[in-house]
């Protein structure tokens, strides 16, 4: 009796039906149409289309020449590898240097983690205090060591540098606590016995820490690298409309605008299936880096 | 009995989730589609089955723009419970703020045929779709059946739609856009304030002397709203009955008035009459400049006389006048208009029993006195214009009106009649073409066949 549920699928699929259904409903036909409406004229949100494309393809050929998308792909592989290096990097160091502390851990991922919570909208304006042109903090702080002339930080020139600060800043957080769960998981009696074979703390974390965490990294990094092609709210809150002069755009932040701002609703389409079609590849390319290893 | 639980459970579940759906059907605001008519009708329920009997209450689905922030939801919802209360009538409010979400809203409803009855919308080129559609009912057609209806409004200033020339909406409040001027920075510069005889060249020489005392002239962001100076600019090279006429190629004569007037906003930039960082800024930092007494002059539309009356303490600092003129084009000729008014659908005047009670509803809407209250100080359409009590507005409200009393010509915004799409090669393109590395010429070509383009489709 109590192995024949177990045996019996039916109720299993009973219970997965659902999900599945909201997926398809909410996930899969509007990608499908979604894909569609690439082909289609559509010039305002909430409207039907007004017939295909002269021809159809027309949206995919203007994405080959558009410059602001090239401009929004380098920028999202950039984002890309201040995500992985930025994020990942500090919050591998962090996580280390924390497990090696006896008090006080509690309170550091507190610390850390607290930015994660805080609403992304609310980050972009924060930061736009601090890299404010006029009285903005770092401005004014540079003024207070002397500095004569105020710095745009939101030039063409620190764009860029300005943007990707809060983004990484905002997430280490999350993957610190992800590492730092994966390294109270190694046993003790593995670093007991590299002491007393007279290891250092550096070799420890070399030959110990770093080769028993490489799964936790792994998964760290496809999120990351998969959370960097979404990134959107932040940017736009601190760079609307790709300013200054288009330098800013990632892919999202470039597909949003199309959509709300200037209604071209069917080009925007295609952008987004331009942004599933590179979140594939890369997907696969980031699988195969960060492979994980059975041990 | 394992079994049996799972059954129980997977039953719960999916009752749950019907359960959910339907309340938040039930509760959500944007009626749309059946469920806006299914809650009109359990709304109206016993007051449907009054009508069928003979002229009852009825309920009307309504779809305005005054809500969250809106200066006027809070008036809107008195009148609308006043007209409840007055009638019998029930509302049905499904209102929004003016974003492109609610926009998407609108014309959504329309294409699925669960438009309101009632509609407080745009009456530029975002009113286009369902105009074309033939789902909205023309002043003219109200007329025949209505005469009196809307006969308190100059017919000319009502907001004709850009479709056929006609009208279709009544309008409440309008706007007018001015130069708001900071007193105390250009006391300080040692300039006088413009007024109405002031020139442009008088107006680039006041700007040059603030510059060199060490103020910004003017606040504006041109990354991100250069569309304010893009009209008064291109304004100088046209006159109030020729500044609405899009050009049909970048050499005719208002195609030319286009290069001209984008011309002299690059002229501004090279000069140094803009922040620095103009081209990385947003409109908010700039407007906190001209707020923190750093620069001297915005370009800005009514709605702004709310938001600088809440970011100072001292509005009598504040003055708001004519943005200097030249050419044909006299200083007190002004941009301004009615953007915005109230449709009657289609399918609601075909509805002998709401047809009256729309009706009645935009008359009491759009009284002498409703819209006297709704405007304040921003422009109306009223033949005995608004009954205004000047004594409870700040001295930056009416020097607003005054300005607009002493305006001698108004052209609507042209950008209104170029749709969103069209406009990114010019105000998008803007700090490309400031900056020279981008042609004006071509981007006002571009921004013209794009316009082409749109009216093929």
């Amino acid at each position: 009796m109590s192995s024949n549920i177990y045996r019996n699928k039916k109720p299993v699929i009973f219970f997965l039906v659902p999900a599945f259904l909201f997926l398809a409903v909410f996930l899969y036909y509007p990608f499908m149409q979604n894909i569609l409406n690439s082909f289609k004229v559509i010039n305002n949100l909430g409207s039907s289309a007004k017939g295909w494309n002269d021809p159809w393809y027309t949206n995919y050929v203007e994405l080959c020449k558009d410059a602001n998308i090239r401009t929004a792909l380098v920028n999202t592989v950039k984002m890309i590898a201040a995500t992985v290096i930025g994020q990942l990097g500090i919050a591998i160091v962090l996580a280390l240097m924390v497990d090696n502390i006896k008090k006080g851990q509690k309170f550091f991922r507190t610390v850390y983690f607290f930015p994660i919570v805080i609403a992304a909208t609310a980050l972009g304006l924060l930061f736009n205090l601090v890299f404010l042109y006029d009285k903005g903090m770092l401005n004014q702080m540079r003024e207070i060591f002397g500095a004569a002339k105020l710095v745009d930080f939101k030039d063409n020139a620190h764009a860029m540098l300005t943007m990707m600060i809060p983004v990484t800043w905002q997430y280490v957080g999350f993957y610190f606590i992800i590492l730092i769960t994966g390294l109270n998981n190694i046993s003790d009696d593995l670093y007991e016995a590299a002491t007393i074979d007279g290891a250092s703390r550096l070799q420890r974390v070399r030959y110990i820490s770093l080769p028993l965490l490489h799964n936790v990294i792994c998964t760290c990094g496809v999120l990351a690298v998969t959370g960097a092609l979404k990134v959107f709210d932040l940017p736009w809150i601190m760079f609307p409309k790709g300013m200054p002069s288009n330098s800013t755009w990632l892919t999202g932040t470039y597909m949003y605008y199309h959509a709300f701002e200037s209604h071209n609703v069917d080009y925007s389409s295609a952008i987004s299936v331009l942004i599933v079609i590179l979140g594939v590849i890369t997907a696969r390319i980031v699988n195969a880096v960060f492979k994980e290893k059975d041990y | 009995m394992k079994k049996m639980l799972a059954m129980l459970l997977t039953g719960a579940m999916v009752l749950s989730l019907t359960a959910c759906g339907n309340s938040s059907s039930g509760n959500a605001p944007e009626q749309s589609g059946s469920s806006a008519e299914a809650a009109t009708e359990s709304t109206a329920g016993s007051a449907s089955e009054e009508s069928a009997s003979g002229g009852s209450p009825v309920t009307l689905n309504v779809t305005t723009t005054y809500a969250g922030e809106d200066t006027n939801a809070e008036n809107y919802q008195e009148a609308i419970a006043a007209w409840q209360e007055k009638t019998g009538n029930t509302i049905n409010d499904a209102s929004g703020s003016s974003a492109e979400t609610f926009k998407a809203r609108v014309i959504s409803d329309f294409e699925m045929g669960s438009e309101p009855d009632v509609l407080f919308y745009f009456n530029g080129v975002d009113s286009n779709p369902f105009v074309e559609a033939g789902k909205v009912v023309s002043i003219e057609e109200i007329r025949q059946v209505y005469p009196d209806y809307a006969t308190n409004m100059k017919d000319g200033m009502m907001g004709a739609s850009p479709v056929d020339g006609k009208n279709y909406s009544v309008p409440v409040n309008g706007y007018w856009e001015g130069l708001f001027v900071n007193k105390a920075v250009c006391e300080a510069a040692g300039v006088d304030i413009p007024t109405a005889d002031t020139t442009w060249d008088e107006f680039m020489d006041i700007c040059q002397t603030i510059k060199d005392a060490g103020y910004t002239p003017i606040a504006a962001s041109f990354a991100e709203i250069p569309h304010y100076w893009f009209e008064f600019c291109i304004y100088n090279y046209l006159e109030p009955a020729t500044h609405n006429i899009l050009p049909e190629s970048v050499d005719d004569e208002h195609g030319k008035a286009w290069v001209s007037g984008i011309g002299d906003m690059k002229t501004l930039y090279e000069k140094g009459f803009l922040p620095e960082n103009t081209l990385s800024a947003t409109d908010g930092e700039t407007f906190q400049l001209f707020i923190d007494g750093k620069a001297a002059f915005l370009i800005d539309g009514s709605w702004k006389v709310g938001g600088i009356e809440g970011a100072t303490d001292d509005i009598d600092n504040f003055t708001v006048t004519y943005v200097p003129g030249k050419n044909n084009r006299k200083s007190t000729d002004i941009i301004g208009g009615l953007s915005s008014g109230r449709y009657i659908t289609k399918k609601a005047w075909d509805d002998p029993e709401k047809q009256k009670a729309c009706v009645d509803f935009i008359t009491y809407m759009t009284s002498d006195e409703m819209v006297s209250k709704f405007a304040s100080v921003s422009a109306t359409a009223l033949k005995n214009g608004t009954q205004v009590d000047e004594s409870q507005l700040s001295s930056l409200a009416v020097a607003g009106l005054d300005m607009v009393e002493g305006a001698t010509g108004m052209a609507g915004a042209v950008q209104d009649q170029v749709t969103q799409e069209a406009r990114v090669p010019v105000f998008n393109g803007m700090p490309d073409i400031v900056t020279g590395k981008a042609d004006i010429a071509a981007a006002v070509a571009e921004l013209l066949d794009l316009v082409a383009a749109g009216q093929q489709e």
